[in-house]
Parts: structure tokens; sequence; C-alpha cells
């Protein structure tokens, strides 16, 4: 048994964990707890013709009398408005289908830079991050000028002979998956690329050496195996893409109406702050959910690995 | 001696007729421009524990590769059973390899790791249940099937590994350094274990090993490597005995080796001169012409202390005490000889130490016979 430490460095070992623990605590409680917490207030409180343009949560009527108001009607409102709620589910299924066609296009991708020669990788991995370097709302314009009906794709697929009237693909649903796709790939890629580059080759021969053919090895160790990237790419698409607002209101058309719109529209054409609010306070409750299930998941598929 | 000749000559490799159950036909493997396998040919027959040996980057575990379908040759045949498998991917190949990092899966638990080849095979549930219960109980790790890898020791880990290449009854097992990741004491118990349990099950081993008394211990038959080449192929006692290069006899053990050449020779023995002493008078097996340059190799412990040294005796030197390596059954001394040759001489401790005779700076005569060494012309 090694003698126990001095009790000095103890001491400096309890300050350095508390250090530790602490900066990453008073940057959350800064920059999340506290703008949570005014976005609470707000979304109980009564729209007013003031400014800000919403009543205050409590006020000191007299001397030691303070009345407080809480104002559930925002809430009820949202539950009750079929509006709301056809917006939230819209933003629920194409968060949904956009996370699932990212998965399906990304993880080929991740696999098959994670397996490159050594020297591809970083070229590879360049390519993927490139147009990071663009602005996002400069590279969503240009998906206007591509598939609107005199765009790129439909003078290309006209002069190919396979269409002989533009398609109407701007303003669409289908422009939102195209344009959220095309955006948020990346983020599907790169922890899927960080698990899948740590994956231990030996383990696809051992299977196959076991006399599993390579789809199976896939199926039973690779997928396996990658699930906690799977899961993180996931999250990284879908918690952002329920709440975008800049592809919906560029690419996206009457029909297809998504929450971060919405949210806008009631902030800033409505100055209903309090109705925004509570919206946003929904929409983050709703998130949390399938947050901490896959956080669960996650624990239980790592469950005992260090 | 008869016995002993009679034994030996119903090994399989000395037997024309027997049929090798796996077969190495100048098998060549190159990556980019580099041989790590050059031109290898073996036969391995049925229920022998082979053993490759060689030091890291010899090509010995390209060629187990090879064998078990992880990397195709460039050129050769490889045939199992009298079968041709060269071409036969990993999967379909009737081979088990233990994977030198074991490769176990880390989702998955002891029992699923062990029951995952059997899955492949598609035996039906209550089979594949009695054969994982029947491996666990053969490597003693039943108590650990729920387990998962991170939660076992290395040794469980290997004996995990073992277990899982052993399910599916290969008839060809191979195993890429199976005691490499032990510490000293498991890898001795080891070894026996893994010795008997080859001979229980009848399965032909082939293992990779650079560690020689590994090699030793467990082989029937030994194949040192070097540069993508085989060297030798023996068993272990030939191989330690009569080393036919210089190259292995310095990789197993250590041997004193003297240069020189040939001046004479009488019957089945050469006199050769080196730089020390007077000619060294060697038995050897093979006709040499005089003048050829040879090396005589004699191991340490065949060395002894002379106690009668005498100006035309056979085999002679005189020397100095330089060094001493205490190791408890024996000692190893460092004689120093002639012009700056220093011999290396192994004594068993029969007496304590206090007692032993040689000290430091002594003087001192040893002698070997011409039957205890090898004349090496390579």
């Amino acid at each position: 048994m090694p003698a126990p430490p001095p009790n000095r460095a103890k001491h400096t070992h309890r300050t350095s964990r508390l250090v530790n623990i602490g900066i990453p605590y008073l940057w959350l409680g800064l920059f999340f707890l506290l703008p949570f917490a005014i976005v609470l207030q707000i979304s109980l409180a009564e729209p007013a013709l003031a400014q800000p343009p919403y009543t205050a949560l409590w006020q000191w009527v007299d001397e030691g009398l303070l009345r407080i108001e809480i104002n559930l009607r925002n809430f009820m409102m949202v539950a009750e408005d079929d509006l709301y709620l056809s917006a939230l589910l819209n933003s629920l299924q194409v968060a949904f289908i956009c996370t699932l066609l990212c998965l399906l296009l990304g993880y080929p991708m991740a696999y098959a830079i994670a397996t490159a020669p050594e020297r591809w990788r970083i070229i590879l991995l360049m390519l993927i991050v490139l147009p990071f370097w663009t602005s996002f709302l400069i590279r969503v314009y240009a998906w206007i000028g591509i598939l609107k009906s005199k765009g790129l794709l439909n003078d290309l697929l006209i002069w190919l002979g396979l269409i002989d009237t533009p398609l109407a693909i701007l303003h669409t649903q289908t422009a939102i998956y195209i344009g959220v796709v095309y955006s948020y790939l990346p983020f599907m890629i790169l922890p899927l690329y960080a698990n899948l580059s740590r994956l231990d080759m030996s383990l696809l021969e051992a299977a196959a050496d076991l006399g599993c053919r390579p789809m199976r090895a896939f199926l039973r160790v690779t997928l396996p195996l990658s699930m906690a990237g799977i899961l993180a790419g996931s999250m990284l698409v879908f918690i952002p893409v329920v709440g975008e607002f800049v592809i919906p209101d560029l690419l996206g058309g009457p029909e297809s109406l998504m929450v971060g719109k919405l949210l806008w529209t009631e902030f800033f054409s409505n100055k209903d702050w309090p109705l925004a609010s509570a919206l946003a306070i929904l929409l983050l409750a709703l998130l949390v959910v399938p947050f901490v299930m896959m956080q669960r998941l996650q624990q239980r598929i790592e469950g005992g690995r260090p | 001696m008869t016995t002993l000749a009679e034994r030996r000559s119903l090994e399989p490799w000395q037997d024309p007729k027997a049929v090798p159950y796996l077969r190495i036909e100048r098998v060549t493997k190159k990556f980019d421009d580099i041989y790590a396998v050059d031109d290898v040919s073996l036969d391995i027959f049925q229920g022998e524990f082979f053993s490759l040996l060689g030091s890291s980057g010899c090509g010995k575990s390209t060629l187990l590769r090879m064998l078990a379908g992880l990397e195709y040759p460039s050129s050769g045949r490889i045939y199992i059973d009298g079968v041709d498998v060269t071409d036969v991917p990993a999967y379909s190949r009737p081979v088990n390899m233990m994977f030198q990092s074991y490769a176990l899966f880390p989702h998955m638990s002891v029992e699923q790791n062990v029951e995952f080849g059997l899955k492949q095979d598609r035996l039906s549930r209550r089979e594949r249940t009695e054969r994982v219960a029947e491996m666990l109980e053969l490597l003693k790790i039943t108590e650990l099937r729920k387990r998962r890898p991170d939660q076992l020791s290395g040794g469980q880990r290997q004996r995990v590994a073992l277990a899982r290449s052993l399910a599916k009854h290969p008839k060809l097992l191979l195993l890429d350094e199976p005691l490499g990741a032990l510490d000293k004491r498991l890898r001795e118990n080891t070894q026996f274990e893994l010795v008997n349990l080859q001979e229980r099950l009848g399965i032909t081993f082939v293992t990779v090993t650079h560690d020689q008394e590994e090699a030793m211990t467990m082989s029937t038959r030994i194949a040192v490597m070097d540069a993508g080449q085989i060297m030798q192929v023996d068993t272990p006692t030939a191989i330690y005995e009569f080393p036919t290069c210089r190259l292995v006899a310095e990789f197993i053990g250590s041997i004193n080796l003297f240069e020189g050449k040939v001046v004479a020779t009488e019957g089945n023995a050469v006199l050769v001169e080196t730089r020390v002493g007077r000619p060294m008078r060697m038995h050897s097996f093979h006709p040499m012409v005089l003048g050829t340059p040879v090396t005589v190799a004699v191991r340490p412990e065949k060395m002894r202390l002379c106690a009668d040294f005498r100006d035309d005796g056979v085999n002679q030197l005189k020397g100095r005490v330089e060094d001493i390596a205490y190791l408890g059954d024996v000692s190893i001394y460092r004689i120093r000889v002639g012009d700056g040759a220093l011999v290396e001489m192994t004594l068993t401790n029969v007496q304590p130490r206090t007692e032993q005779a040689l000290t430091w700076e002594q003087d001192v005569a040893i002698e070997w016979s011409p039957s205890s060494g090898v004349v090496l012309t390579e």
C-alpha cells in the first residue's frame, strides 16, 4: 500500500478538482441556465405594448407586498392551437427524415474515410470540412440558384433529356430535405468517422476467421460497435434541425411550416415575446426527451466499457 | 540408442509415405517491393505442434495469416488436407486462428464470443449451448461466461480467445504469439496446458512465436525463420544440438563460435584451425574439403573444467575468468582465452556458491569433447 499523500497535496488536489469541475458549471450557468431562466420568465408573462414588450413577472406593490403574476395562457394557447402543434410535428418529421438520410449517406462516407489509406484520410476529411469555410447562409442561398425552375439542376436534367418541363423543387418540402441534408451531413460524418477510425480491424479478421462473411461481419461487429457514433451524429443532426429556421425560410414553401420559422414570426412580426418563449420552452422540453433516451441507450451500449 | 532410432522413425516427417496435413508450396508474399515471405515450402503433419520461430519482421506472422486466409500469397500454393485453399477466403477455410491481440468482441459476453463462430455454422440452439458449455468447461472459464472482455484479466482473455478458436472444432488451429501478452509465470504454466490441450484434442497446431524457450517447450518441430526464409526445420533437440547455420545456432540459446578453416580430415572428424589455441578436433556429419572456411560452434554447457591440461590435449584452452553471472541453478563464466576471444561456460552449481572453486581473475583450463559441438559451413 502506498503511503497516504500529505495533507497539503490533498488540499491542492481538492482545489484543482473544484476549479476543474467549477469552470464548466460556471459556463453552463452563465450561458445556458441564465438565458433559459430569462426565457422561462418571459413565457410566463403577458404581452404588453412596452419596452420590453411583456409584463413583469413580479412587482413590489407596497412595502413588504410582492405580487407575482404567472400567466399560463401562452402554454395553453400553444397546446390548443393546431398551427403550433402541426408546426412542431412537421419539424420533428423533417428532423427525423433528415437524420435518417444523413445517416444513410454519412455512414458509408465515414466508413470509407476511416478505412482509406493514411495519406488520403486527411484530404478526405478536409473535403468534408471545407464547406464550413463559406458562410452557411451563402451556401443555402446557393441552393436557390441550383433548385429554382430555371436553375442549374433543372437545366442539367433538361439538357440530359431526362425531363421536358422543369421540376418544381424550390419552395417545397423536398428542397428543405435537400438543404438540411447538405448542411448537416458533416455533423453526421465527423463523429462517425471518429468512432469508426478507432475500430480494431482485427475484430473483423476474427469474425471472418470464425466463418462470417463481410456483410454479416459488418452487421454483427462493425455496426454494434459504431452505435455510439451513430447516436452522437444523430443527436448532432436531429436536435438543431428541429429548430432550424434559415433553411425552411429560404428553401421551404408555405405548406412546410417549421417551428423555427413560427418562433421567428411570433417574435419579430407579432411581437408576442411571451408566446414565442412558451413555444421555445415546449420545444426544448420536447427535445430533452429523445436526448435523455439516447443518452441512456449510449450508456447501456458502452456500459462496463472504460 | 536403437529405441530412440525406432521411435524417431515413426515420426511422420521422417516417413516418406506420410501425407502432410498442411502443405505450403513455394509460397511468396510481397508487400510492394519487400519480400515478407520468400519462397517458403513446408509440410506439416496431422497432430503436430509446429512452431514458426523468428525475430519480429521475419515473416512468420505473414505466413500464418496466409494460412488463415487473411492474406493471399503473391505466388505459391497452400493445401490443407489435400485441398488447394490458396484462393479460399478466410470465412470458408476449415481453420481457426487465435489472434495475438485476442481480438475478442468487446460488445459481447464471454459466452457470446465463444458462440460467435457456431452461429455462422447455423448449428441449432441446443448444439450451440452444449458446445459453448463444453469449451468453457475445457478452459475452466465457466464462471466467467457472463462477463465482458474488459472485465477479464489478460490470462482470462487468453483463455476466452482460445475457447472461441476451438469452439468450431477446427482440424488446424493457428496461434499468433499465443502467450505473448502473459507474464512469465503464467506463460510457463500455460505452455504445458496448451500442449496437453493439443494432445487431448488431437488438433494440429501451428504457432508463431519469437520466444525460443516457448518454441522449445511446446513444439514437435520448429521452423526458424529469418528475412522471409526458413533457415532450418527440425525437432527442438536437433535445432538446439545440431544447428545447420550460424544464424540458427545464435538465435537459439547462447553458443561459442570459433571461426577458422579445415586443415585436416581424419575419418568422420575434422581439424579446424582457429585464432585461439591449437586446431580443434570436431566430429562432422558431412565430408569437408580442406581449406573450407567453417565455424566451430560449442554450447556453453558443453564446456567443462579441464583437470589435466596437456600441450597436445584435444580441444583444450587456457584462459582467465573475467565475468561470473550467478543464476542460482547454474553460473555462467566468461573466460578470456588467447588473443581477446571470450568463451562462455555454464556450470551447474552442485555445491553452494560460497564453496565454489572458480573466482574472478582465476587462471583456468577448459575443454570439450569432439562430439559435443558442430562445424558450420554457413
